[in-house]
């Protein structure tokens, strides 16, 4: 069972908002999908040597400087830059 | 018998029966003619395309051997990023997001003058198995437009299926490759984890995500796969392909290969997609391959421990959208922690949304170690539970998708009773195994049967090998009213 | 009632690798904003992270150099936090499983503060608030850092002050970190809780965040002990919560005002494979770790019989350290050397850079030089110090410039010799001298200059004569 409580403190971690028009089938749905993910605490806890998948160790790169980017190409995708920077706008001024 | 529609259309190019640009404006107007209809498309490249089909023909002209996919018309699924062509994901948050660099995998292909003609429809964010997640609407099946082409990587599948691509890349999580492939009557195939390099593919789940070719032959899958299954610097998991080129034993003999079905696969599948299913067993016995039985106890618990592990890494990979150096940023707010915020709940779609509180719910304190920490645990279990069946056979034949392609707009009901689609699917990416799926016959409306073929780590060839024999002996492929005709 | 001080340190370090932890990047302070950049320390939508092999290199360093166990299994975990400097939400960093863990720094009262863990991570990247605009640089963002967390051990603000320095000394010794904290690479946070003398019991503890100069932490610290103190005694709580310090006001401020507290949800990153440490390579780094700071001062007091305070101000930078025992080769008494140095030499090297840095006009093998003129009598102490100051001016070799002074080929005895007969067979010279006209001096100096065949100082010769008739 997941509150409607539980839902606004995870959505704030997440930084989402949820509306008021939104909440309850959110919750509903979320409700559902934690007992189903539930089922898993049926089974036992088992010896597990699950490390990652292909059990790799020791990928390294060596420190070796490769030129950095364009500072335009940096900076295309953002919607608002200045001064060579990323930029949130106040717009409350 | 089986027909390779890429060696075909080599054979073609380096016959000079056609040219290179006449091949893809082909391509082209027949995107022009039926996308409207299949919404596999979501950007169309036409000038990317005609500049690659030129360097193509020029190097025919000139007398140069060419590549067996240089000069094929392709697509890629819309998560893969491609330099200065926008990448979407399908989703409103990255509408007009434009990479600055190749992955790694559209980097392997455009050295080998692929011609892309354009991205293709996903679920947003690859969270979905019916396209209809998608910010642009869904892709249509090409058997029936009625009816989703499956997801996420729906789009790829409905351009393969309908014939407006020759061949695509898509991606698979949890069957993202494999389920479409499967409602579109065509073959997918999820690599090995690590076979193909992730750089470049906007991350879903990044210990479950892995790029695959979708094509319409077995023998198309292989190339593709030989082409970019390569070791890669840049991903840390990466390990390129294993042995030999896939396509060297295609076509070997089978005579004496074991192929493992385990029951669990079978519970809950529709009584015509097991039949389908039972059919093709009954060709493989027909080939000289022996079929042995074996269990799967964990199974029951392979579809909560991936959407468990999925949200889990979700969340955190999305947390990135905040609309400060890409991609949709929100216009209206008080000050930086609201600006992301609205930018995230207004960029994201429901099925994102619920996902990512999912995943963040599984790994807040207090509920980590019952689901996250206890998922890892289980994961571990299904991989031993593998790794014994893959003592004792080759290859575990099983059904792709419980069912055939939804009608459009069913999907989206019940949460829980739509994550079942995945049932099949989601094991083998849990144990990073490579299946590839092929279509196996037909249900009373015409919709496709798939079925898998699922290998131990690195086996491509092996499976590949297995589905090439059945479909040479049955072969389960029908073109599409769509596309280009050959 | 008295109270006691109990505080903790968490120290970022910023490594001095070439590149950044996870992308090619160059670590290089500075440069435009945005410049020291690409798709993957930007955070770009499918990128992935490759560790710096350095990286874990050089904390393992840190690790033994801070007397820590070095994890055999390591592996680097996603702290997720949505912050606009965090280009990708999640920190990567490591939770579980730090590469370093129980060590310790002994302190100059015997006090051992221990070393609960080093792990290493990346920077954030930097904000600049403009007339409410808030701007964002990732130039620093992906370099790595090595965080290395304490254990509340600290019981007052001068061993605080030791800590920072001894760790900055270490750091900078093996190579690890410029430790410039003024640059900000070298930051501390400070855990402070006060309880009453003799009390087991720990209180309620704040945090300073991020304060660069060892000045500002200990006046924050002081100030942070003496504002619990008269909370408890006004009958009120400490509560539990970070801070920031203004060291203009002198004062700290709660950091609070985000609406949330923190979940970090740590997972391990699954773009990133196990660290494997095996032992042979925990060995060869240790095998080439240099002689530490505490030990090599040691040393110089048991071995070299230097005075305790020669041997700390010798042994704060590795680089004098090297330069000192270098011109200390072969010649009869090491403290000779350190009075050069020490006394001489140090004029030109004021600030810390410049120490750090010790890039000086005189080579430690010209030093060197001196000194074995010295200890073999070719000079005196009085000529060896002109001749060094000389060096310093000029860069030159101190048998050049002696040389030039015409004093090569003849050792400062056999001139003082010369000078000493030019007075004993020139009564009438000294007499002249003695009775105010003293341009007979030079009688006598055209004595000594005859009987040197011209190789003699004639200013020096002069001074000597002078000296040799005031004195008898």
């Amino acid at each position: 069972m997941v509150t409607k409580e539980e839902i606004m403190k995870i959505a704030i971690l997440s930084k989402l908002s949820v509306g008021d028009d939104e909440i309850d089938q959110l919750t509903e749905d979320m409700s559902e999908i934690i007992s189903f993910a539930d089922t898993i605490n049926n089974a036992a806890d088992v010896e597990s040597d699950f490390d990652n998948i292909n059990n790799l160790s020791n990928v390294l790169r060596d420190d070796e400087v490769v030129p950095s980017l364009d500072r335009e190409k940096i900076l295309r995708n953002a919607k608002d830059s200045d001064e060579g920077c990323f930029m949130v706008k106040n717009i409350m001024k | 018998m089986s027909e390779s529609k890429i060696a075909k259309l080599h054979q073609g190019l380096a016959d000079k029966e056609f040219s290179c640009k006449e091949l893809t404006e082909k391509y082209i107007d027949a995107i022009e003619k039926d996308n409207e209809a299949l919404n596999a498309y979501v950007t169309v490249t036409p000038e990317t395309a005609l500049v690659a089909a030129e360097k193509v023909d020029k190097k025919i002209a000139a007398g140069e051997k060419i590549g067996l996919l240089e000069g094929i018309p392709m697509t890629l699924k819309d998560n893969i990023s491609t330099d200065g062509i926008r990448t979407t994901c399908c989703s409103k948050i990255l509408e007009d997001y434009t990479p600055i660099y190749d992955a790694t995998v559209w980097d392997i292909l455009k050295k080998q003058n692929a011609v892309l003609l354009g991205k293709t429809n996903m679920d947003e964010f690859a969270m979905g198995s019916s396209c209809e997640n998608s910010y642009f609407g869904g892709a249509k099946n090409p058997h029936n437009t009625g009816h989703v082409a499956g997801g996420s990587s729906g789009g790829v599948a409905s351009a393969v299926g309908g014939n407006i691509a020759a061949y695509g890349l898509g991606s698979d999580t949890g069957g993202s490759i494999r389920q479409p492939a499967s409602f579109c009557g065509i073959v997918g195939m999820k690599p090995t984890y690590g076979a193909v390099s992730r750089y470049g593919l906007i991350a879903y789940a990044s210990s479950l995500d892995q790029i695959g070719p979708i094509t319409t032959s077995v023998e198309d899958c292989a190339m593709v796969f030989d082409a970019i299954a390569q070791y890669d610097k840049m991903d840390s998991t990466s390990q390129g392909r294993k042995g030999a080129a896939a396509c060297n034993t295609l076509k070997n003999d089978i005579k004496g290969m074991k192929i493992g079905i385990a029951k669990e696969y079978f519970e809950g599948i529709r009584d015509d997609v097991r039949k389908s299913v039972e059919q093709a067993i009954d060709v493989y016995r027909s080939l000289g391959a022996e079929i042995v039985e074996f269990d799967l106890p964990s199974l029951k618990y392979a579809l909560p421990v991936y959407y468990i592990i999925a949200c889990a890494e979700a969340s955190s990979n999305l947390g990135r959208y905040d609309g400060i150096r890409y991609g949709y940023k929100a216009e209206n707010y008080k000050d930086v922690n609201d600006m992301i915020k609205k930018t995230r709940s207004t960029g994201f779609g429901a099925e994102v949304k619920k996902r990512i509180l999912l995943g963040t719910y599984v790994l807040s304190s207090g509920y980590y170690d019952a689901y996250y920490k206890k998922a890892q645990n289980l994961r571990g279990k299904i991989v031993q539970e593998f790794r014994n069946v893959f003592s004792g056979c080759d290859v575990v034949l099983a059904p792709t998708v419980p069912m055939t392609a939804f009608e459009n707009g069913h999907a989206v009901s019940d949460p829980v009773e739509t994550y079942q689609t995945d049932i099949c699917t989601v094991p083998v990416n849990i144990c990073g195994l490579p299946a590839v799926s092929v279509p196996c016959g037909f249900d009373d409306k015409g919709l496709p049967i798939g079925m898998q073929l699922i290998g131990n780590s690195f086996a491509e060839a092996k499976i590949l090998n297995a589905a090439w024999q059945y479909e040479n002996a049955a072969n389960q492929f029908r073109a599409a009213d769509f596309g280009v005709k050959l | 009632m008295k109270y006691e001080l109990v505080a903790g340190f968490e120290t970022h370090v910023e490594l001095a690798t070439n590149t950044k932890i996870f992308c090619s990047c160059t670590t290089e302070f500075g440069g435009e904003p945005n410049t020291h950049c690409c798709p993957i320390c930007i955070g770009l939508p499918g990128t992935l992270p490759k560790l710096n092999k350095k990286v874990v290199e050089y904390a393992i360093r840190a690790g033994l150099a801070t007397n820590c166990e070095i994890a055999e299994i390591s592996k680097m975990d996603r702290k997720n936090y949505c912050y606009p400097d965090l280009p990708k939400a999640y920190q990567i960093s490591q939770y579980d499983k730090p590469l370093c863990e129980h060590g310790y720094i002994q302190l100059s009262n015997g006090r051992r503060i221990r070393i609960l863990r080093i792990h290493i991570e990346e920077d954030a990247g930097k904000l600049v608030h403009r007339r409410g605009d808030t701007l964002v640089d990732y130039n620093r963002g992906g370099v790595p850092l090595v965080e290395i967390v304490t254990e509340p051990d600290f019981r007052s603000v001068d061993e605080a002050k030791e800590y920072v320095e001894k760790l900055q000394m270490i750091m900078r010794y093996i190579g690890v970190s410029d430790c410039k904290m003024q640059e900000g690479s070298m930051r501390c946070d400070v855990n402070i809780s006060v309880r009453p003398e003799g009390s087991e019991k720990l209180g309620t503890r704040t945090e300073i965040k991020n304060m660069n100069s060892i000045t500002f932490i200990a006046k924050a610290m002081e100030y942070e002990y003496n504002r619990q103190v008269d909370l408890i005694e006004s009958g009120e709580k400490v509560i539990q919560e970070t801070l920031r310090y203004d060291d203009v006001t002198n004062t700290t401020s709660s950091m609070r005002g985000k609406e949330d507290a923190n979940d970090y949800r740590y997972f391990r990153d699954p773009d990133l494979v196990t660290i494997n440490v095996p032992r042979e390579m925990v060995e060869d780094i240790r095998q080439q770790l240099p002689e530490l700071p505490e030990d090599k001062k040691n040393r110089y007091i048991d071995e070299l019989e230097l005075p305790e305070a020669d041997a700390l101000l010798l042994t704060k930078y590795r680089r004098i350290a090297e330069y000192f025992e270098k011109a200390i080769e072969g010649t009869k008494t090491p403290k000779t050397a350190a009075n050069f140095i020490i006394g001489q030499i140090f004029r030109s090297v004021e600030t810390e850079s410049e120490k750090e840095q010790f890039d000086i006009n005189v080579s430690a093998e010209n030093l060197n030089e001196l000194i074995k003129l010295l200890d073999g009598g070719k000079i005196r102490m009085n000529l060896a110090k002109s001749t060094l100051d000389k060096m310093l001016e000029t860069g030159k070799k101190a048998s050049e410039l002696i040389d030039e002074s015409d004093m090569g080929g003849l050792d400062e005895n056999a001139l003082d010799e010369l000078c000493r007969q030019a007075v004993d067979s020139n009564p009438k010279a000294v007499k002249d001298y003695l009775a105010g006209k003293e341009k007979a001096v030079k009688a006598m100096v055209g004595f000594v200059m005859k009987n040197s065949r011209g190789k003699a100082d004639a200013a020096l010769a002069e001074q000597k004569i002078i000296g040799l008739i005031k004195n008898s």
